[in-house]
């Protein structure tokens, strides 16, 4: 008789269909057990002390920003006034009209964003091909050559930083400019104020203040952490299976076919990962703008920094603060560019490191 | 035999194609590396043991042994003692990245609310914090130090590089009080006033470590949930071994990122005795001798690190 009272009671049954009466938990109960427990409670106290770290270090990532924003919009005022600690009391866009002024922003933008275009796109392009032939193919020598790969990362900048300067300054390959015996080359002038195509002794090109002193390490994947690049590139290429390539060359591609053909096409996240780092890192590279290019016969971003517009050059007692904020707007007005880019292709940032499985 | 003999040699020259390839693909690198990089390299080692001057609108070259290595470690005083505490400062701050890096990609490899806007917040270091701008976060960084130390009370707050000067100071007071040895307090204000640079130095790393945290199988960690194991267990029997290849390597990247960057004060020591006249050759010695400190380190480092290192075997 219990037994039978326990039971589910059918309510309704068809052919097809039962729908049985039983007692159940009752709501409240149920999410009681659910939520009112230990190991909920920590998962609570996890999350919220989660996302309370990530808050946290986004705020000591933008907090610069912030602060770099605020004092750019400060008078030379706010800067003797104590009550003035992030908002400024008397706001201004002078900072931002004397450094486009005075210091002409946007030729520095101008030609900035062209050579980091330029050395971004072919260290793009060579960095894949070098990493691919590094990924797929056996060859001899292919370790000691992916040895050197890593050697160029590792060498520090001090280290070759005189004899770059004097091989650009003094550019001679194989000697090939003392057989052409000093004649003049107008299509190296690639940017018109900068003066190229200078023979001394009519042994040898000067190629600095040149897109071509970069042109031309990027070109043998020399440049600025291109090693890197190498690497993520080889990396990515391993992640694609070979069978992909082997259908190709069975349907006749031949290599060079079925690189561009099927896998660049496959690789343009990684690519454009590629591309912001070179991009975005050239942009903010002081090492080569500094070493190739001087202030007066190409003018880059880098070369702002440490300059004060002849019309802030004041003197007063808060002068050397406002100096030091007209220096972060400068930082302001060189990162905002690429900020822009980023905020463009951030999206293939994470895509592209995660779907190439970095992991080898 | 004589049917298979043909066949052999087909896949022998399929091979050859296959190696002639790569060198096709490679060519730009070996060109490079044999017309600029190698001559480079070569010429910045003679420099290192010979002076320059400037004559008659020509560099004039001398051999003078291993004058510049002996004035950079027995003349110049200063050398060897930022080589030391650059050593020091990156030995502590290594690790650091390198954890902090791994702790910050574990958790944005789960799911957390706005995911996406902190991934893009947290990449933002990579692509600015290089150059430029780690030079202006210095020298607006000296200049606070400088009012710290003058004791001036002029408005800092809108411009330290990090919002932590203030902090360090009431950190400092806290262990005073506290009667807590200096050292180690010195050691808790130095990691503190370094968190906003050592956050700065992590964004490659994190998109490593993430990559690998990403790759993975979800169904490993089902079999180990249905076994009964805790995320705590594994984290450190599951997760760890298998992305412990690219710890090692973000490890070395960041031991060569730290070593090589711009600010770094001992690459800044050399770039300051470049810029000095009758200073370039000296300076080409002492990179080189830097140089060869960085290779020892990364070699001591992935020598203990490939004790740890756990890799899972693959068919190819």
């Amino acid at each position: 008789m219990d037994n039978q009272a326990n039971a589910p009671k059918v309510l309704k049954e068809s052919k097809n269909k039962i729908v049985v009466d039983f007692e159940r938990t009752s709501l409240k109960e149920r999410l009681r057990l659910k939520y009112l427990n230990i190991s909920y409670a920590g998962m609570l106290v996890w999350r919220f002390f989660r996302f309370l770290l990530l808050m946290g270090v986004s705020y000591v990532i933008l907090y610069p920003f912030f602060s770099k924003i605020t004092s750019s919009f400060m008078s030379a005022e706010d800067f003797v006034d104590v009550t003035v600690k992030l908002i400024p009391k008397y706001p201004t866009l002078d900072t931002y009209k004397a450094i486009i002024v005075d210091l002409s922003y946007f030729k520095a933008l101008f030609n900035t964003a062209l050579l980091s275009l330029v050395s971004a796109l072919l260290q793009m392009f060579i960095c894949c091909i070098i990493g691919y032939g590094f990924a797929k193919f056996k060859f001899r020598g292919s370790k000691l050559l992916f040895a050197f790969v890593l050697l160029t990362m590792i060498v520090p900048h001090s280290t070759i930083k005189l004899s770059l300067y004097m091989k650009f300054k003094y550019f001679d390959v194989l000697w090939l400019t003392k057989l052409l015996g000093g004649g003049v080359f107008p299509w190296l002038d690639i940017i018109p104020e900068a003066e190229t195509g200078m023979f001394v002794n009519g042994t040898s090109l000067d190629l600095t203040n040149t897109l071509w002193p970069l042109a031309i390490l990027s070109l043998g994947g020399l440049a600025f952490k291109n090693g890197l690049y190498i690497f993520m590139m080889r990396q990515f290429f391993k992640g694609v299976p070979d069978e992909l390539e082997e259908s190709a060359y069975i349907d006749g591609y031949g290599i060079m076919k079925t690189f561009f053909l099927i896998v660049i096409p496959l690789s343009v996240p990684m690519m454009i990962t590629v591309f912001l780092f070179a991009f975005s890192w050239q942009w903010t590279d002081e090492f080569y703008t500094g070493l190739f290019f001087s202030k007066t016969k190409m003018y880059l971003l880098p070369h702002l920094v440490g300059q004060v517009p002849r019309s802030l050059d004041t003197q007063y007692a808060g002068q050397s603060l406002f100096e030091a904020a007209i220096q972060n707007t400068i930082g302001l007005m060189i990162i905002v560019p690429i900020l822009v880019v980023y905020l463009f292709c951030q999206r293939f940032l994470v895509e592209g490191i995660e779907r190439s499985g970095l992991v080898g | 035999m004589s049917t298979k003999a043909p066949k052999r040699r087909r896949a022998a020259s399929l091979d050859k194609r296959k190696a002639r390839g790569g060198y096709l693909f490679v060519l730009p690198f070996i060109l490079g590396l044999i017309l600029i990089y190698f001559p480079v390299i070569i010429d910045s080692f003679r420099y290192s043991l010979s002076s320059m001057t400037f004559q008659d609108g020509a560099f004039k070259i001398t051999f003078i042994g291993l004058e510049n290595y002996q004035e950079a470690l027995f003349v110049d005083t200063s050398y060897v003692k930022t080589l030391m505490g650059g050593i020091q400062s990156l030995i502590v701050d290594i690790p650091a990245i390198v954890i902090f890096s791994l702790f910050i990609a574990v958790i944005l490899n789960q799911k957390v609310l706005g995911r996406a806007v902190f991934r893009t917040i947290f990449f933002i270091p990579v692509i600015c914090a290089t150059g430029i701008m780690e030079s202006i976060a210095a020298a607006t960084s000296s200049y606070n130090d400088y009012i710290a130390d003058q004791g001036q009370s002029i408005n800092t707050g809108a411009l330290e590089s990090g919002g932590f000067q203030m902090n360090a100071e009431k950190i400092t007071q806290l262990f005073e009080n506290m009667k807590i040895g200096t050292e180690l307090a010195d050691f808790v204000v130095g990691a503190v006033n370094r968190i906003s640079g050592i956050i700065d130095r992590c964004g490659v790393q994190m998109l490593i470590l993430l990559a690998a945290l990403q790759s993975i199988s979800p169904s490993i960690y089902e079999s180990c949930s249905i076994d009964g194991a805790t995320t705590w267990e594994t984290f450190w029997k599951i997760t760890l071994p298998m992305i412990s290849p690219m710890i090692l390597v973000s490890a070395v990247y960041t031991v060569i990122d730290s070593f090589t960057s711009e600010s770094n004060q001992v690459m800044a020591y050399i770039n300051n005795k470049y810029s000095e006249a009758d200073g370039n050759t000296l300076s080409a010695a002492m990179a080189w001798m830097y140089f060869g400190i960085i290779i020892l380190i990364v070699m001591v480092v992935v020598a203990v690190m490939q004790a740890y290192v756990f890799y899972q075997r693959r068919d190819n």
